[in-house]
């Protein structure tokens, strides 16, 4: 009985302090996050990628209009060639918010890769239109839609290289074009190339 | 007694089982000037485009014998000395090469920028932290 009762505390103080062990839930400080790099893409990356590419359009002199107004962007298609279940959307809205932020773009929502992006506001206006229950004054009239002048495209793809049998190493490459519309050029391309070294064990996708 | 003694000696063994995943903490020290110790800025510019953009440019001496990785980042300013919030603020590495000169080439994330304070951190410690005055 005594032995049970002194094997049950054991147990108890034993399985207690082991809780302590188990990695406890933080907060990421997200301006300056000093955690480990992990094999696939994570925020970081995105944020970087996203920094170079509005850093290298702005010096570009791409976005800005000689005669200082504001060009219209639609975004394009930017693919995901790489291993990851990647929302390309997270890269490209960094980049937009810094183009609009910028004051030199403007970004169409009307016009996109695959219709437009914000589907309501197109179907409201047909909608609205003739519907003797609204004010016609207030309902956007035909042609009054702006074209875009440029159109934001790219794509992420991933290399992975074998080094030895334990080690790997895996290239991103983050590339992205912006084209004048009306002649079909490329203003401007850049491309960032991030690379992870790490352990064959380690899953980058 | 015997069961006192091992629960202790347990506590003290699981002590070292606690894993931390604590940010460290980003700015320990600012030092008010440009000069600490083996980093050194020597140049530090800035010119408004013709666009109403603003480039900056720093150059800094590295005068350590080993290589080392330092972060830097760039808040711009407005006219009234409002920081203009931007992802291009954010920190970013550079390498400083052993006793070689080093360049920090950063863009304005609008026109309104008017001025730039520039911050060097090695490790968790910022080692330079220097405004543009704009002259």
């Amino acid at each position: 009985m005594r032995q049970t009762i002194q094997w049950t505390i054991i147990l108890g103080i034993t399985g207690f302090l082991l809780g302590g062990c188990a990695t406890k839930t933080t907060n990421i400080d997200m301006n300056n996050d000093r955690g480990e790099a992990v094999m696939g893409l994570d925020y970081r990356d995105f944020q970087g990628a996203a920094q170079d590419m509005i850093e290298s359009l702005i010096s570009s002199g791409a976005v800005s209009k000689k005669d200082g107004g504001r060009y219209v962007l639609a975004v394009s298609r930017v693919v995901n060639d790489t291993m990851q279940h990647i929302d390309t959307g997270q890269l490209v809205k960094k980049i937009r918010v810094g183009l609009l932020r910028s004051g030199k773009v403007v970004v169409t929502t009307a016009v996109g890769a695959n219709g437009a992006e914000d589907k309501m506001a197109m179907k409201t206006r047909k909608e609205l239109r003739g519907n003797e229950e609204f004010d016609q004054k207030t309902v956007a009239g035909k042609g009054r839609m702006i074209a875009p002048d440029l159109s934001l495209s790219g794509k992420i793809l991933q290399r992975n290289i074998r080094v030895d049998n334990s080690t790997q190493r895996v290239e991103y490459y983050f590339q992205m074009s912006l084209t004048d519309i009306k002649t079909g050029l490329a203003f401007w391309e850049d491309e960032r190339v991030i690379g992870k070294r790490g352990s064959n064990k380690s899953v980058a996708w | 007694m015997k069961l006192i003694g091992l629960t202790i000696l347990a506590i003290f063994i699981l002590a070292g089982c606690s894993k931390s995943v604590e940010p460290d903490s980003s700015i320990v020290k600012i030092i008010d000037r440009c000069d600490s110790g083996d980093i050194n800025i020597i140049d530090i510019k800035g010119l408004k485009k013709a666009d109403g953009f603003m480039k900056a440019q720093v150059i800094g001496e590295s005068s350590s014998g080993s290589y080392q990785v330092l972060e830097y980042r760039v808040v711009w300013l407005d006219k009234d000395g409002f920081k203009i919030e931007s992802i291009l603020s954010k920190w970013n590495v550079i390498p400083a090469y052993a006793n070689q000169p080093f360049h920090i080439n950063a863009i304005s994330p609008s026109t309104t920028a008017k001025t730039f304070r520039l911050y060097i951190k090695r490790d968790k410690e910022v080692i330079c932290d220097k405004q543009y005055s704009g002259q």
